[in-house]
């Protein structure tokens, strides 16, 4: 019977995962700022498997700059800087299929397990990988 | 008593029962989302939304039926406040007691479900009609089973010379249940059920929130409503909440408890008002936030057909065995 | 007024649609008595974007056909490309495909179940259900590192295995679904008020199901018994032997109503959950992809010619992929995508005749509708002369397919 249900579940902790705090804050940004001057606590986000595919981290020594990772590159990521001989990716276009890390002959790509990526800017540092 | 003096304790109970209609609906939210294992809104949260839509634009569309649409609203608020003032508030009694009855009171709760047919009517919105018509064949099917409840219990009680006939204040006054025989305590019960059943009917809320139907029309009646306009039929939902729950605890649970808690003066009045609120609120958590979370909503047909044959039998049941109550009792 | 017949205008935009399409219908006071649907708003001309990549690119651009199929899209386009290029799996790796494209059948009939109950107006099964589907999306998580668009089929395998460690956690999500389904049943199909809102709504009766092509848990809950895995089985869906659903396993006799589309969903769940549980029996150890260096992969997809049908039992029914490949082109010179509401989309005509505005919500909702996948054309010049009637296209259809068939271009 459906009332079992409802009336354990309003004397149980609710499903949903405060992150980042319980109710939304008025400002996100403003939220983070107290947060990182110790006077807001952060609820952790759920936290995310070992094999799991975030932001690509990128070994810039490693790369030997053979373009496989721009070849499979579904979303036209990965931009080629002919001069160095290496990488720029542009993480606001990125799917996350991790084709790019399976391809590269040289491990120097990774999944990392970074995924707050939100931004208002799409060319800002922390979207630009190089 | 004054006219100003009238005036006053009549704006306090507006005030008041505005916004406790509010606190009432956070509740109702609050509760509805735990049920559903969610957090949920804060409890501010419906001041925070009719907050937001007074500051809002108000868009009247362009098909509508301007004067028509604008004034609904304030027909729905003012009906459903009214109400407010025609019922006893636990030990204090209501504030225009003795001009009006548990009639007009009847008559009153059906305004708000009228303006909102005539508004949604007004709106020259397919959606809107939609809700509208559906309203109206709504307002026709919970009507006679309202009424065959509120009169039976007023009836019955005017046979045991509690006062003047359909008063509130006197069926607030006198305790219906020690005073019937068996037979009228059955009877009572099932009236009480059928009121309860009618109430989420009355108040448009799952599964009979049909006019409205969110995933059907969008939102019917209320579709083209916006800024402050929503915001008063919002306003006018929260009274309407009040008022009906506050209704079945006049007719059926008027007990206070000050006099087992050996309390007297203004303390004793402190909390029996306090008791009548928590009844009206045991009464909208009952019929209002459970039924709304466990089930999902019915047709406008089932609801007609179920109203006109099945519940309107079981009331006329319940006043039958009042009215075998009375044989027997004398 | 009862005479009157007037048109109610639903979507694009609507809540009772998560994805635009338009619907008129011809109502006759609360009785639909005639509807006129035109899809088209979500076409975003993925064929010949996916004819603009290489084969590895278009991969992840089908996966992106739908959110919710997105391992039904990927699998049948590498079993197009694998018969066109002749490339084997191994068969671990088609025991892994199975595994995913069945969790993907648990988590999208879940995520059915709750739209559904939502359309009804009942929230809180609509929170129940999804509440019960994030532990699938957990694990797919887990073992893809996707919660959706999980990037594992790949041409010739799949790219990630289940390791012996992942195993257990396998286990226990089958184990707490295996728990849950009789709640799950009971709260959807034994709930008075969800019964009222479902016995007789939409009924598509078997021989409409038959003749309007209808596939998947749509043409299933008419009483067809009729399910690619069973019927044309690839992979490894022969050794397992699947049956399809009917509402008959619940021992009623299948009415082709709302109330039997949600029977045999959820009880495919159930089916899912005994499929999954058999591959982990039943996986063999080896290799999970016979191309483990993607530029050999890449080398080879460009020699290959040929051209390849891929055909998978979604959630939603059967799709297919068709793909014609040039020697010497990277790109596909032809890919074409059927997916299941396609087939479904014209059984809405006569599931909508004579029922009430309140019930379309939830018979548009029935067949599970994915416009998304579907959409492959949008008349942007709707005015007649631009309006081609049936006639027509099958003449104009025919002439394309003589002309592929001769090696020209589908242009």
């Amino acid at each position: 019977m459906i009332l079992k249900t409802l009336f354990s579940q309003l004397f149980t902790r609710p499903a949903t995962n405060r992150f980042p705090a319980k109710y939304m804050p008025k400002s996100v940004l403003g939220f983070l700022g107290k947060v990182q001057a110790g006077k807001a606590t952060l609820v952790p986000p759920v936290p995310v498997p070992p094999k799991f595919r975030g932001k690509i981290a990128y070994d810039r020594e490693k790369c030997i700059g053979c373009q496989l990772c721009i070849r499979v590159c579904p979303a036209k990521v990965i931009e080629f800087l002919p001069e160095e001989k290496k990488i720029r990716m542009h993480v606001a276009r990125c799917t996350f299929c991790a084709q790019c890390v399976d391809a590269c002959p040289v491990d120097a790509l990774a999944a990392s397990p970074d995924f707050l990526l939100s931004d208002t800017d799409r060319h800002s540092t922390a979207l630009i990988v190089e | 008593m004054s006219a100003l003096h009238l005036l006053w304790q009549g704006a306090a109970v507006v005030v008041g029962g505005g916004i406790l209609g509010l606190v009432y609906k956070g509740f109702d939210r609050k509760l509805a989302a735990r049920m559903q294992s969610r957090i949920g809104p804060p409890l501010r949260q419906p001041f925070l939304d009719v907050g937001k839509l007074l500051v809002k634009e108000s868009v009247v569309p362009k098909d509508a039926v301007g004067w028509l649409f604008r004034a609904m609203p304030f027909l729905a608020v003012v009906a459903s406040f009214t109400v407010l003032l025609y019922l006893p508030w636990g030990p204090f009694p209501a504030i225009l007691s003795g001009h009006g009855d548990a009639i007009l009171v009847l008559y009153l709760l059906a305004v708000p479900a009228l303006a909102m047919a005539l508004g949604g009517f007004a709106s020259g919105s397919p959606l809107a009609t939609v809700g509208a018509q559906r309203e109206i064949v709504m307002l026709m099917s919970y009507e006679f089973p309202l009424a065959v409840a509120v009169v039976g219990v007023v009836w019955r009680l005017a046979t045991l010379g509690g006062g003047p006939a359909f008063s509130l204040a006197a069926i607030a006054a006198v305790p219906l249940w020690t005073q019937v025989g068996p037979l009228g305590v059955i009877g009572l019960a099932i009236l009480a059920a059928c009121l309860l059943i009618v109430t989420p009917a009355e108040l448009s809320k799952i599964p009979f929130d049909i006019p409205e139907a969110e995933t059907e029309i969008a939102g019917g009646l209320m579709v083209e409503y916006s800024g402050t306009y929503l915001a008063l039929f919002y306003l006018a939902d929260a009274a309407k909440t009040i008022a009906m729950a506050a209704l079945v605890v006049t007719l059926f649970a008027p007990y206070g408890i000050a006099g087992l808690l050996g309390l007297s003066g203004a303390g004793a009045q402190a909390v029996d008002l306090a008791f009548h609120l928590v009844k009206i609120f045991a009464v909208m958590f009952t019929a209002v936030t459970t039924v709304r979370v466990a089930m999902a909503r019915l047709k406008v047909d089932q609801v007609a057909r179920g109203f006109w044959l099945q519940i309107t039998a079981v009331a006329v049941a319940g006043l039958v065995l009042l009215v075998l109550d009375r044989m027997v009792m004398g | 007024m009862p005479d009157q017949v007037y048109e109610i205008p639903i979507g694009p935009i609507h809540p009772a649609l998560k994805e635009p399409i338009r619907f008129t219908f011809k109502v006759e006071g609360e009785r639909i008595r005639g509807v006129d649907i035109r899809p088209g708003f979500a076409h975003r001309g993925i064929e010949y974007m996916g004819m603009k990549r290489n084969l590895i690119q278009v991969l992840y651009l089908s996966e992106r056909i739908c959110g919710i199929c997105s391992i039904s899209h990927p699998i049948t386009l590498t079993l197009a490309v694998e018969r066109a290029a002749g490339i084997e799996v191994p068969p671990r790796a088609q025991y892994l495909r199975v595994i995913f494209a069945e969790l993907e059948r648990v988590h999208s009939h879940l995520l059915w179940a709750g739209v559904a109950a939502h359309e009804l107006g009942f929230d809180t099964l609509l929170h129940l259900t999804w509440k019960v589907r994030e532990k699938v999306l957990d694990l797919l998580e887990e073992l893809s590192g996707n919660r959706i668009d999980y990037a594992i089929p790949i041409y010739g395998g799949v790219r990630r295995d289940i390791t012996p460690e992942q195993v257990p956690q396998v286990e226990a999500m089958i184990r707490y679904y295996r728990g849950l389904l009789d709640e799950l049943l009971d709260a959807f199909l034994r709930d008075p008020s969800v019964e009222a809102r479902t016995r007789g709504v939409g009924v598509l009766a078997p021989e409409e199901a038959d003749s309007l092509c209808a596939v998947g848990p749509t043409a299933r809950a008419s009483g067809l018994a009729k399910d690619v895995r069973q019927d044309r089985p690839y992979l490894v869906y022969g050794d397992l032997g699947v049956k399809a659903i009917t509402p008959r396993e619940w021992g009623l006799e299948p009415r082709g109503d709302v109330y039997d589309k949600a029977v045999v969903r959820l009880l495919e769940v159930g089916q899912s959950l005994d499929l999954i549980e058999r591959c982990l029996v039943e996986m063999p150890e080896g290799e999970i992809t016979s191309f483990p260096k993607i530029p050999a992969l890449l080398a080879y997809l460009k020699k290959a010619d040929g051209e390849g049908l891929g055909w998978h039992e979604a959630p939603r029914g059967e799709v297919i992929h068709y793909i014609r490949l040039e020697a010497g082109v990277e790109e596909p010179v032809v890919w074409k995508v059927k997916a299941p509401t396609y087939s479904n989309l014209m059984s809405w005509v006569p599931m909508f005749v004579d029922q009430e505005i309140a019930d379309i919500p939830i018979i548009a909702a029935s067949i599970d509708p994915c416009m998304c996948c579907m959409d492959r054309v949008h008349m942007v010049d709707a005015s007649s002369e631009a309006m081609v009637q049936k006639e027509e296209l099958l003449r104009l259809s025919r002439a394309k397919t003589e002309r592929i068939c001769r090696g020209g271009g589908p242009a």
